[in-house]
């Protein structure tokens, strides 16, 4: 079965982020082809996952988004919305330009489309809550951890950067509005840090 | 340093660094400060309130001893046989010395802190970490400067109602009740600047990071950067004063050069260096 992983790499093998009008194609492309999930987890190299579970309350969202269908059923990169996490501190929530980017024409008759339409049209955001929440005292930042893992990572494809993005925010492509499924510990941080040879230093981390 | 590297090297940890140390340090980060140049005019030490989030204590509370100034510029009237006979004004002739965390390389307050919330980075600095400190004061009390401050109470409410908490610096956290804190050589530009030169595939410059103090001094009184670059700044007007880190006497060539670090007799090894003030006598 054809998925979208091998029509995208049709276009351009070294994606790095779904430029709008490949992932509009693509998104295309897979309502046509009718495509499903069941992508081979690849495995990160150099890597060691980190281990540990915890089931977060579900924080409420103001529009059910759903993760599973962007980045699963159509295999949408995570950097192509939360595109700030490989330059910056924060992953960023994108703008809504960026949702009506597509959703100007795909499934507008959807009504969680048309929520969001109607906050377009007031030109209000929608106020996400954030859900994977680390202390003040924490300095974390996206950008070295994606540095580290995906872009200086010999072998790593960057079409599999959710399985590093999995790492700390769990399986986002099975849930509809992501939910923390992670601790997010320090012990968490540094069992990893240990197992990848990362900093041990103290002020790497605590501010 | 490592933690590890404290406890396993601790009975030559306070002299070590005579023999360059046990450190293996990617920066060294010292500071000049021009005692000349000063004017005595406390814009660093507002500077300093302002970038690290530090509490505004009141009158009472700072006349008790329990201000939060990181960075304070003490004042010193001349003595008598200068000129300075009557040491209650300041037409007698004052002069001023801002004082900040040495980053002793030996640091006193390092060995005695009970949880090691205190060591030294691979950059040269003396760090603090807040969520390991109990409060003990052990650290505060060995300091020969008196430049660590305590947080007797929380002073969040107090000292930044809303909205003033919008201000607040996000890149270092607000400290609260029990937690002893000092100058971080801003850290968290420190951070920035080494971030940004990864991000561009180069070596930190001269110049990168810059203290809020170093930024703000109207006259550059205070120059601050790497001593492990040559070519900076800061390790020249080192080199040209003859001033060397991991002495306990400095040997000079020329003694009318003016620099000297304060209390290196006591063998504290401090990074910041001061330059004399010159007086006509």
């Amino acid at each position: 079965m054809l998925n979208i992983r091998i029509v995208s790499k049709l276009f351009d093998s070294g994606m790095r982020v779904v430029s709008r009008r490949r992932g509009l194609m693509a998104l295309l492309m897979a309502c046509c082809l009718g495509l499903g999930s069941g992508v081979a987890q690849a495995e990160v190299p150099n890597a060691v996952a980190p281990k540990g579970t915890h089931s977060g309350e579900h924080v409420p969202q103001p529009i059910d988004f759903p993760h599973d269908i962007h980045a699963d059923i159509n295999g949408i990169n995570c950097m192509y919305c939360h595109t700030y996490a490989r330059r910056s501190k924060v992953a960023g929530i994108p703008p809504t330009s960026k949702c009506m980017g597509c959703h100007s024409v795909i499934a507008t008759d959807k009504p969680r489309i048309q929520q969001l339409t109607e906050y377009w049209e007031k030109n209000e955001p929608p106020r996400w809550k954030k859900v994977h929440d680390v202390p003040d005292f924490v300095h974390f930042t996206h950008e070295k951890h994606l540095q580290r893992f995906v872009f200086e990572n010999e072998g790593m494809n960057v079409e599999n950067v959710d399985q590093v993005c999995a790492f700390c925010h769990g399986d986002v492509k099975k849930m509809t509005v992501a939910e923390k499924t992670k601790p997010l510990t320090m012990g968490f941080c540094v069992r990893c840090h240990e197992a990848n040879e990362g900093p041990s230093d103290c002020w790497h981390c605590h501010k | 340093m490592s933690l590890k590297n404290v406890l396993e090297n601790w009975s030559d940890y306070r002299k070590g660094h005579e023999q360059g140390g046990h450190h293996d340090y990617e920066h060294m980060w010292v500071m000049a400060v021009d005692l000349d140049k000063c004017t005595g005019c406390n814009a660093c030490s507002v500077a300093c309130y302002a970038e690290n989030n530090l509490a505004v204590v009141g009158k009472e509370r700072m006349m008790k001893g329990q201000g939060m100034h990181w960075l304070r510029v003490e004042r010193y009237w001349d003595e008598p046989q200068i000129g300075g006979d009557d040491g209650q004004f300041q037409s007698a002739g004052g002069s001023f010395l801002p004082m900040m965390c040495q980053h002793c390389n030996a640091a006193t307050c390092e060995p005695v802190c009970p949880v090691a919330a205190t060591y030294h980075t691979p950059d040269g600095l003396n760090a603090q970490v807040y969520n390991r400190c109990i409060g003990s004061r052990y650290c505060s009390n060995n300091c020969p400067y008196r430049l660590r401050y305590f947080n007797f109470f929380s002073y969040y409410e107090e000292s930044w109602p809303e909205p003033l908490n919008q201000q607040l610096n996000p890149d270092l956290s607000v400290r609260d009740k029990g937690v002893m804190e000092k100058c971080t050589f801003c850290v968290q530009r420190i951070r920035t600047a080494k971030d940004t030169a990864r991000r561009e595939g180069r070596a930190v410059q001269d110049g990168d990071a810059v203290t809020a103090c170093a930024q703000t001094c109207p006259t550059q009184a205070i120059v601050f950067g790497d001593m492990l670059d040559k070519e900076s700044r800061v390790s020249k007007i080192w080199a040209k004063q003859q001033v060397e880190l991991g002495k306990t006497k400095q040997v000079k060539a020329n003694p009318e050069l003016r620099g000297y670090r304060i209390l290196e007799g006591l063998n504290t090894d401090p990074c910041i260096m001061y330059l004399d003030r010159v007086r006509e006598v």
